[in-house]
């Protein structure tokens, strides 16, 4: 630990917690969870970070994105992300989440995954380096210090309209809203 | 051992194209109402196993056409001693291993209908599966044609060439507003 960080920690230590323990959902789509084995194991080791795989979505606040998301896999990462407990933080990793990448006209992948949970960072490329995890990562905590990490408030808040973006890609949901706060509902 | 193979198709069954491009591949054409006939032929001869069925879709032609791969784990495996005695590596014989059968066949396409080959091989229950959803054939004697992949239904199934993809982006997932241009 930075000694630097001792008035830090005081200060607000939710808020350094949070950030040194990142524990991330063990959730693969796409072929970029191709990049996380070597970013988890010896090579590159997130732990140095905080970063730590975990096997269900209760023990995680970072959910971590990890390529192209078809339809189908937008109705688990919604259910996923919903079970999180806040704080939590979203990362899409590669370029198919932001706008399609190269499956920008294919009949079955949502283009832009930030119009059905929100996002609090990107990390383009096609494949990004496992080293783009950790300028992420660092870049989160530096988001988390300034209080601009705020995307589950976001969720929180608009649930009504992210909620009927996720019933115009998949049909009629078969679980219950989450909140009754958002835009959408009045 | 493939040219016996291919004499002996040409004996059995009329009305079929065999080529042979490369030694271990036997590609056959063949009419619709005798495939079944041609895969239980193979499987008594000891080609075990169907590795996958194909289709494509060949929309100037209008028809589709059904590929059924067919290998073999057992009978026309190597015997030890093919493998040792040769030291240069493993005889063109043996090499053969049984090889891969294509055997080919084209359905209308405007009334895509075709028979399930589930009584001759189990396994192409979820090969027929995946066709009917993304192409739209329909196989008679199937138990369950349901869906198995898409989530969504489509007016005209995704796989065929007269499906435009960019169209149905546009139409569909471009539809979806961004949360914050909602808003406004």
């Amino acid at each position: 630990m930075d000694r630097n960080d001792i008035k830090k920690w005081f200060k607000s230590p939710d808020k350094m917690g949070d950030k040194y323990s990142l524990w991330a959902i063990y959730f693969c789509t796409g072929c970029g969870i191709i990049e996380i084995p070597p970013v988890i194991t010896a090579r590159w080791d997130a732990e140095r970070f905080g970063v730590i795989p975990v096997a269900t979505p209760r023990q995680s606040n970072l959910f971590l994105i990890t390529g192209y998301v078809s339809v189908k896999t937008l109705r688990a990462i919604i259910r996923t992300y919903e079970q999180m407990p806040e704080p939590k933080y979203t990362v899409g990793f590669g370029s198919c989440p932001i706008n399609g990448g190269m499956y920008w006209d294919s009949y079955n992948t949502i283009k832009h995954l930030d119009k059905y949970i929100p996002i609090d960072g990107w990390i383009a490329g096609c494949m990004p380096r496992p080293e783009a995890i950790f300028v992420a990562v660092t870049h989160l905590w530096t988001l988390i210090d300034q209080g601009k990490a705020k995307a589950y408030v976001k969720y929180r808040e608009k649930y009504g309209l992210y909620r009927k973006n996720q019933e115009m890609a998949l049909g009629k949901l078969d679980w219950p809203p989450l909140y009754t706060t958002g835009g959408g509902n009045d | 051992m493939i040219s016996a193979l291919k004499n002996d198709l040409e004996s059995i069954f009329k009305d079929i194209q065999i080529s042979a491009p490369e030694d271990d591949r036997l590609i056959i054409n063949a009419q619709k109402d005798a495939v079944l006939t041609i895969l239980k032929f193979f499987k008594d001869k000891g080609y075990d196993h169907l590795a996958m069925i194909s289709c494509t879709d060949w929309i100037e032609e209008d028809e589709f056409e059904l590929i059924y791969i067919v290998g073999s784990y057992s009978v026309y495996a190597p015997a030890a001693e093919d493998i040792t005695s040769d030291k240069s590596g493993v005889s063109k014989e043996a090499a053969f291993n049984g090889g891969n059968i294509l055997l080919k066949t084209r359905i209308s396409r405007k009334d895509p209908r075709f028979i399930t080959a589930i009584p001759v091989f189990e396994n192409s229950e979820p090969y027929e599966r995946e066709i009917h959803e993304l192409f739209g054939v329909d196989f008679k004697g199937h138990p369950r044609l349901t869906p198995l992949f898409l989530e969504r239904e489509y007016k005209i199934p995704p796989f065929r060439k007269d499906f435009d993809t960019r169209r149905y982006v546009k139409d569909f997932f471009d539809q979806i507003p961004f949360v914050e241009n909602k808003e406004k």
